[in-house]
C-alpha cells in the first residue's frame, strides 16, 4: 500500500465513525458520549484530511480554486493506480 | 443539495479481474435490493416525514447509501478490467457485454435494467418506514444468498 492509500485509509476509517455517529446523533441528539466522540474523531480526520490535500489535491471542490489541475487529475477514487 | 468527496467511504484495490463476480455484485449496484434503490427509497421518502429526526435520518442514510452505490460501482469497475473475449465468454458476461461493454450500469444479476418499481414513497410515516425495514431485510437476505452461493 502506499503513502497516499494509507493515509486516504486513515480517513476512512474516522469517517466511517463519523457517518455512523452522525447517524446515531439524528435520533438520540442529546447523548453527550457520542456527541464527544463525534467532535473527537472530526479534529482527527481534519487534521489527517489537511495533510492528505497538502500533499495529494483536494477532497471536495470547494478547496479547488488555485489548485483546479490537482483536483481534476488521476486517481479518480474508483482508479487502479500504478502505485499499486 | 450534495457535496461531492474525492474518497470512497473505504478504498477499493481488486487486483484479480473477475467477471463471474462481477455478474453478482452487480445486483447490489442496480438490482431490487442494491444500493441504488436504497438510496432513492430514502432519499424520496424523507419529503413527507412528518418529524424532524426522521428528515434528518433519511436524508443522512440516504447520501451514506449513494456512498455505498459509488463503492459497489467501484468493485464492477475494477472486476472488470482488462478482460480478453475468452474470459467474458467463460464467465457468462458476453449478454451483458453486447449491450454495455464493460460499463457500469444498474441492473441485477439477471440483467434487469434499474427500475423504480424497486422501491415505494407513499407519504405516510408508518408504512413508509415498515417499506425501509423490508427493504433493508431483503438486502440483507440478498448478501447472505450471494455468500451462500460460493461465488463470493
Amino acid at each position: 500500500m502506499s503513502d497516499r492509500q494509507e493515509l486516504m485509509q486513515k480517513i476512512a476509517t474516522y469517517d466511517f465513525a463519523i457517518t455512523e455517529l452522525n447517524l446515531y446523533l439524528d435520533t438520540h441528539p442529546t447523548d453527550k458520549d457520542a456527541k464527544r466522540k463525534l467532535v473527537d474523531f472530526e479534529e482527527k480526520s481534519g487534521i489527517l484530511r489537511n495533510d492528505y490535500e497538502e500533499k495529494y489535491g483536494p477532497i471536495t471542490f470547494r478547496d479547488t480554486p488555485e489548485k483546479r489541475m490537482r483536483w481534476i487529475r488521476n486517481p479518480w477514487p474508483w482508479d487502479i493506480c500504478e502505485e499499486d | 443539495m450534495w457535496v461531492y468527496e474525492k474518497k470512497l467511504q473505504y478504498p477499493v484495490k481488486i487486483k484479480n479481474p473477475n467477471p463471474a463476480l462481477a455478474k453478482i455484485i452487480m445486483s447490489q449496484y442496480g438490482g431490487p435490493d442494491g444500493e441504488l434503490g436504497a438510496s432513492l427509497r430514502y432519499l424520496s421518502q424523507r419529503f413527507s416525514m412528518p418529524y424532524p429526526e426522521l428528515k434528518a435520518i433519511l436524508t443522512d442514510i440516504g447520501t451514506e447509501e449513494l456512498g455505498h452505490l459509488e463503492m459497489v460501482g467501484a468493485i464492477i469497475y475494477q472486476l472488470t478490467r482488462n478482460l480478453t473475449p475468452e474470459e467474458i465468454k467463460a464467465a457468462g458476461m458476453d449478454a451483458y457485454f453486447v449491450d454495455h461493454t464493460t460499463g457500469v450500469y444498474p441492473a441485477s444479476a439477471a440483467g434487469v435494467p434499474f427500475t423504480a418499481a424497486y422501491i415505494q414513497s407513499k407519504g405516510d410515516v408508518l408504512t413508509d418506514l415498515h417499506e425501509d425495514l423490508a427493504a433493508e431485510q431483503k438486502a440483507m437476505k440478498a448478501l447472505v444468498s450471494a455468500k451462500s452461493s460460493n461465488i463470493c
